[in-house]
C-alpha cells in the first residue's frame, strides 16, 4: 500500500517535522517489508520483530539525517538490517532461514490440474531446499533479490555491501545453486 | 530473465512468511510518550516491556484465581510496573431484563454511530454483512479521545443464535491499540483453542471457545484489560490500529466473512 513518491516525500517532511502521526504511517507502509528483511537475516521472527522495532525508532531518531526526496526503502533498510546484524552478532548465533511453502495457490494463480500443482509445488520446495542449504553469503543475496524483491541499491543497503559487491555476489550464489539445481535429485 | 531466476521470483511469491506484526501503533505510543523522550527498546522496554507485562498479567490472573477478591489490588500492584486499566463491566445477565439489550453488559454510555463517531480521532468500522447494529454504546475517554471503545450491539440475525439469554447474537468492540497474543492466549480455558488468521492483509487471531479476559496495549501504551462479554467464540482483528474485537456464536467462516465485511 505505498502511496505516491510525492505522499512519501510529504509523510517524511511531515514526520521530520515531529509529527509523529506521519512517521507511525511510514511504519506501517514499510513493517511488512523491515520484518521480513530482519527475518531473513536472523531467521527468527522474535528477533527480526525486536530488530525492526529497534530499527523503526532509530530511523526516527535520525530523521533529521535522511535526505528529502532521496528514496526512503534503502534508508530504511540499512537501518532495520544493521539491527538485524547487530543482534546475530551479540546472540553469537543465526539461527536457519525456516521459510517454508505456502499452503495451497494464492488468489489469482491460474487453475492447474492436481498433477501439474504436485509436480509444482515439489520442485519448489526441492529449490527451497537447496536455497536454505547454501552458505549464508549466498542465501541473503539470493533471499533478498529474489524474496523480498528488492532492488540492486536496496540489497546493498540490505547486505552493507557496495552495489557492484552485490551483482558479483548474486552470480556467484546463482551458478552454485544452478549447479546443484541441475543435478538430479538424489545425486 | 534466466529460468532459474524466474524460478526463484516464483518460489518467492509461494513462501509463508511468519506474521508481520503491527509495529506502527506500538512505536506510535512510544513517541508520544508525555516524558517527550522516544524510548529506545531495553531490557525494560520494547519487546521486553510486553514481555514483563505480559508476567505481570499471568501472575496477577493466577492470583485471582486463587483470591477473588484481591481483585483491585493486584490492578494496582501490576500499576507498578506498567499502565494497567480495567474497563468496567458487569456479570453477563441472565434472565434478559427489559430495556437496551447492552445495558446490562457494562458497555457504557448508550448513543448512536455518529455522535460516537464526533466523540472519537479514529473511523469506526461496521461490518455490512450485519447491516447497522440495533445498538451502540461508547466508553469515552475526554482527555484522550484515541482512547474511547465502541461496541456494536446485533440482536437477532439470520443464521446466528442468540449467545445465552442476553438476546444479542454478536457483540463488536473497537478501540485503538495493539494485540499481542502472548496477552490473551493465557487466558483462554481448557478446550479453548486459537488460531492466527489473516483477514483482507489484516493480521487476526480466531478464538474457539470461551475467552474470559482480553488484554491489549491501547493507544496510550498502557495495558488494558476487558471483559469478554458473551461466553462465545472470539474473532480479534488489527485493522490498521484498530483492534476490532468479534464476539458471538459464529463459526470461523461466518466470522471471517463478517470482518471481510468491515468498512
Amino acid at each position: 500500500m505505498e502511496g505516491r513518491p510525492e505522499e512519501e516525500s510529504e509523510l517524511f517532511s511531515r514526520a521530520q517535522r515531529g509529527e509523529t502521526a506521519a512517521y507511525e504511517e511510514i511504519v506501517r507502509r514499510y513493517q511488512q517489508l523491515a520484518f521480513r528483511t530482519a527475518y531473513v537475516i536472523t531467521g527468527s521472527a522474535t528477533e527480526a520483530e525486536d530488530a525492526a522495532q529497534d530499527g523503526f525508532v532509530k530511523a526516527f531518531r535520525a530523521l533529521d539525517r535522511f535526505r528529502p526526496g532521496a528514496p526512503p526503502r534503502p534508508w530504511l533498510l540499512r537501518i532495520v538490517a544493521n539491527e538485524a546484524r547487530n543482534r546475530v552478532r551479540s546472540t553469537q548465533r543465526r539461527l536457519g532461514l525456516e521459510l517454508r511453502l505456502a499452503e495451497g495457490f494464492r488468489p489469482g494463480d491460474a487453475a492447474p490440474s492436481p498433477e501439474a500443482a504436485s509436480v509444482a509445488a515439489e520442485d519448489r520446495g526441492r529449490l527451497l531446499g537447496l536455497v536454505n542449504g547454501l552458505g549464508e553469503q549466498d542465501r541473503l543475496v539470493i533471499a533478498s533479490r529474489y524474496f523480498l524483491e528488492l532492488s540492486g541499491a536496496e540489497t546493498a543497503a540490505t547486505l552493507g555491501i557496495p552495489e557492484g559487491t552485490v551483482k558479483s555476489r548474486l552470480s556467484r550464489a546463482l551458478a552454485r545453486l544452478r549447479a546443484r539445481y541441475e543435478e538430479p535429485p538424489g545425486a | 530473465m534466466l529460468e532459474l531466476e524466474q524460478e526463484l521470483t516464483a518460489l518467492g511469491a509461494a513462501l509463508e512468511w511468519p506474521p508481520t506484526p503491527n509495529l506502527a501503533p506500538r512505536i506510535g505510543s512510544h513517541l508520544r510518550a508525555p516524558s517527550g523522550a522516544i524510548h529506545v527498546p531495553t531490557w525494560w522496554g520494547g519487546r521486553s516491556r510486553w514481555a514483563l507485562a505480559a508476567a505481570a498479567v499471568v501472575i496477577a490472573l493466577a492470583a485471582l484465581a486463587i483470591y477473588p477478591p484481591s481483585r483491585e489490588a493486584i490492578a494496582n500492584w501490576v500499576n507498578v510496573h506498567t499502565s494497567f486499566q480495567q474497563v468496567p463491566h458487569l456479570a453477563t445477565p441472565s434472565p434478559q431484563p427489559p430495556g437496551p439489550l447492552g445495558q446490562r453488559l457494562g458497555l457504557g454510555g448508550i448513543t448512536t454511530l455518529p455522535d460516537a463517531q464526533k466523540q472519537l480521532t479514529w473511523h469506526i468500522t461496521v461490518p455490512s454483512s450485519l447491516g447497522q447494529p440495533d445498538e451502540v454504546y461508547l466508553q469515552p475517554a475526554p482527555d484522550a479521545p484515541a482512547l474511547g471503545e465502541i461496541t456494536l450491539v446485533y440482536a437477532t440475525r439470520p443464521g446466528i443464535p442468540v449467545a445465552g439469554q442476553t438476546g444479542v447474537s454478536v457483540l463488536i468492540t473497537e478501540a485503538r491499540g495493539a494485540v499481542d497474543q502472548n496477552f490473551f492466549g493465557k487466558m483462554m480455558g481448557p478446550g479453548t483453542t486459537l488460531e492466527p488468521v489473516t483477514v483482507a492483509g489484516h493480521q487476526g487471531y480466531w478464538i474457539a471457545g470461551p475467552l474470559n479476559e482480553f488484554f491489549f496495549t491501547d493507544a496510550s501504551g498502557g495495558v488494558r484489560s476487558d471483559t469478554v462479554r458473551l461466553a462465545a467464540n472470539t474473532l480479534i482483528l488489527d485493522d490498521g490500529g484498530t483492534i476490532v474485537r468479534v464476539e458471538g456464536n459464529l463459526t470461523k467462516s461466518q466470522s471471517l466473512e463478517l470482518a471481510t465485511s468491515l468498512g
